[in-house]
């Protein structure tokens, strides 16, 4: 079953398209691949805005010192017609973080990857726990 | 309306000079010198029943240092969107388009706008500049209960402001075909010692060729905004 | 295991039955059951709602060249196109990261909105009838087009060399419709003379007076022009004109070669279910096109779907972000240059 779906998804992927070239709103200006990072932080709040959603962490560095991090997420507005809302991320919450850091080397980056430390990835689907946009 | 209830469809716009300051004020100079008298504050009559916003004493300092940093922190400068009820006594006209479901306000300022639910009470999922309008109807007055607003926003440019915690419940009515009767209560325990209200009169732009323009004044703010971000 | 229809007879009956003609024509799929039209009380038709194109995110503007002038796919490309929406639906909800998934830069893949049933279209230009934009004129390739998101290094001495949608300002009537990876809700509401369309990304009110007066002057003239709407039977026929020439694009997100102040569209809006809305769009712009083109959205309203507030410019960290990260590096280069001399 899988292999006919992978051949199916080559014959048909020059129309299939995934993520539209005109997709994402001002990321790859910001951040620098040549510094990726990867850590834990806490919570400290979610700013649910326009045109992206921030997350601020604390980040404790191995001397113990804590830093605070923004993280760049996308737009919420998915989200929130998936009924998450601005209770959703309670501060204090664990999650790790995973993106690029600022041109500028501020403490900042993007988060592409966001889990909590049991693995699970944040936001997945809708609030409720269902599938979310249910399909006709 | 054929539901009975009076149609304030149309394009409406305040006078007077509350956007400046919603309390009585005199005629002074402006924050940019260079405006001469174009950019001075006219003198005004207060919006505010009874004179005075009953802020707590904290608060009240508050807006004394927003009057003093308004250059910085008026929101309203910056082309950010005003919020409510500020957005009803901007010096630019608004388009209500009232069905029998839902009410949209179309203000020209920023292009801002909002939709008043008329329908089931719903939450706000998150805070925004201009909050989560839920309207009914008591006789032929407008109920809007505006809440969610997410404090960023000022009443005016003397740096009366609001919190996450502030709440409004306006109040529209016709006078008649041309006049809209305009009231807002405001409680927000944060900051003020006991509810308070405003109340004025919108008009309805009479011109043959009136219309809603656009506003969108972002391009006037970016080098105020970024200008030192400028590459040299 | 999903059965692969081959084309044949089907899917000929199939492309008819979407509401193509084998020669190409558009015409509207009749209603599969008797539904009427509903009417506003005071009898203008009512097409109310919260309407969305996000069925068609990832139908490309322009249609491949290998489909020639077909606009309709056949039942096999259609169930493969559903296959690949539901691998990504199933992506969307895995739980926890694939192993050795390497992180990009961009926010998290499943944040974005998804269709919920497979676009029929090949394309969302319907005319010319390779479904591909009319060739664009000399002058208007000139004209300067800002940089969008995924431009790792653009130019960023200033605002200025980013796209109106990056600066917060506007997408455009066009681009504020056109489905893209969020941001796509339609709210229409109606009064007595008036339709007032807002559209989610960026914030857009547009007031649609229905009485025939005149456009305004041609000294007035605005990103999201100036909007003029009547009835044809239950079809509302938008004309809209006075645009500000030379910023945004007709593409999705207002990319694309910026049109100019001569630009006129002209977009139908037709109900055609419950939940069913045909939206039909002429781009008429002399100084940047050869010709007139056509595009054709189905939208569709989605059972909780509600436009939120999408404030943009008042927290447009990015901006300062994008500028910032711009000057960090030219100082670090001037840095580097100087101690390369010594």
């Amino acid at each position: 079953m899988r292999k006919t779906l992978l051949v199916v998804l080559a014959a048909g992927a020059s129309f299939l398209s995934a993520a539209p070239a005109w997709a994402h709103h001002a990321f790859a200006a910001e951040f620098d691949l040549d510094q990726p990072f990867k850590f834990k932080g806490t919570v400290t709040k979610m700013e649910w805005i326009n045109p992206h959603a921030w997350i601020h962490v604390d980040v404790v560095g191995d001397d113990g010192k804590v830093t605070p991090w923004m993280i760049e997420a996308a737009a919420p507005n998915a989200l929130l017609r998936r009924g998450w809302n601005k209770n959703s991320l309670p501060k204090g919450t664990e999650i790790i973080v995973e993106g690029y850091r600022a041109k500028d080397g501020a403490n900042r980056g993007n988060g592409n990857i966001i889990t909590f430390t049991d693995g699970r990835k944040l936001f997945v689907g809708s609030s409720a726990g269902d599938r979310g946009a249910p399909s006709k | 309306m054929p539901d009975g209830k009076p149609n304030f469809t149309g394009l409406w716009e305040a006078l007077g000079t509350a956007n400046w300051d919603i309390r009585d004020h005199s005629a002074q100079t402006g924050p940019f010198i260079q405006l001469g008298a174009t950019g001075a504050m006219p003198a005004g009559q207060g919006i505010v029943e009874g004179g005075e916003i009953p802020y707590t004493p904290e608060a009240a300092a508050q807006q004394k240092e927003n009057l003093k940093n308004r250059m910085k922190l008026d929101p309203e400068i910056k082309c950010y969107m005003p919020g409510i009820p500020r957005a009803n006594y901007m010096p630019f006209p608004f388009q209500i388009t009232q069905s029998q479901r839902d009410i949209a306000f179309a203000y020209e300022y920023a292009t801002s706008n909002r939709v008043v639910n008329m329908g089931k009470f719903k939450e706000g999922a998150v805070d925004s500049w201009m909050g989560t309008s839920n309207g009914h109807w008591e006789g032929d007055t407008l109920v809007v209960d505006v809440s969610s607003l997410n404090g960023n926003s000022w009443f005016d440019r003397s740096g009366n402001f609001q919190t996450e915690d502030t709440h409004v419940v306006e109040r529209f009515k016709l006078a008649d075909a041309d006049h809209m009767n305009y009231e807002a209560t405001i409680d927000d325990k944060t900051i003020y010692t006991r509810p308070w209200k405003i109340s004025t009169v919108i008009y309805r732009r009479k011109e043959k060729n009136a219309q809603l323009n656009e506003f969108k004044c972002v391009p006037f703010t970016e080098e105020l905004i970024y200008g030192d971000l400028k590459k040299k | 295991m999903r059965h692969l229809v081959c084309i044949s007879a089907l899917g000929v009956m199939a492309a008819m039955a979407f509401g193509q003609a084998p020669s190409g024509e558009t015409k509207p799929a009749p209603a599969t059951k008797s539904w009427n039209q509903p009417k506003t009380p005071w009898g203008d038709p009512d097409l109310q709602g919260t309407w969305t194109g996000d069925d068609c995110i990832g139908t490309p503007l322009q249609r491949p060249v290998k489909f020639g002038d077909r606009l309709y796919l056949t039942e096999q490309e259609l169930a493969e196109r559903e296959a690949n929406r539901e691998k990504t639906e199933h992506s969307d909800l895995e739980q926890v990261v694939a192993p050795g998934q390497a992180a990009t830069i961009g926010g998290p893949e499943h944040w974005m909105e998804r269709s919920r049933r497979p676009c029929k279209q090949t394309s969302l230009i319907v005319d010319p009838r390779d479904g591909r934009l009319p060739d664009i004129l000399p002058e208007a390739k000139t004209r300067h087009v800002g940089a969008g998101a995924i431009v790792s290094d653009p130019k960023a001495d200033s605002w200025e060399d980013f796209d109106y949608y990056i600066r917060c300002i506007t997408r455009g009537v066009v681009g504020s419709i056109l489905p893209v990876i969020y941001g796509n809700g339609q709210q229409i509401v109606q009064g007595k003379g008036f339709v007032t369309i807002l559209q989610e990304m960026v914030h857009e009110a547009r007031v649609i007076p229905l009485d025939g007066r005149p456009h305004a002057g041609p000294n007035i003239r605005s990103f999201m022009g100036d909007a003029r709407g009547h009835w044809e039977g239950n079809t509302l026929v938008v004309e809209t004109t006075n645009f500000v020439g030379n910023t945004t694009g007709v593409n999705g997100n207002g990319g694309g070669t910026p049109t100019s102040d001569a630009l006129t569209l002209t977009e139908r809006y037709t109900r055609t279910g419950p939940n069913e809305m045909r939206y039909e769009l002429t781009v008429d712009d002399p100084k940047t096109f050869v010709r007139p083109y056509k595009v054709l959205l189905p939208l569709t309203e989605e059972p909780g779907y509600r436009n939120y507030e999408y404030a943009c410019h008042e927290g447009n960290y990015g901006m300062f972000n994008s500028l910032s990260g711009a000057r960090a590096k030219e100082k670090k280069a001037a840095a580097a240059a100087a101690a390369a001399k010594n």
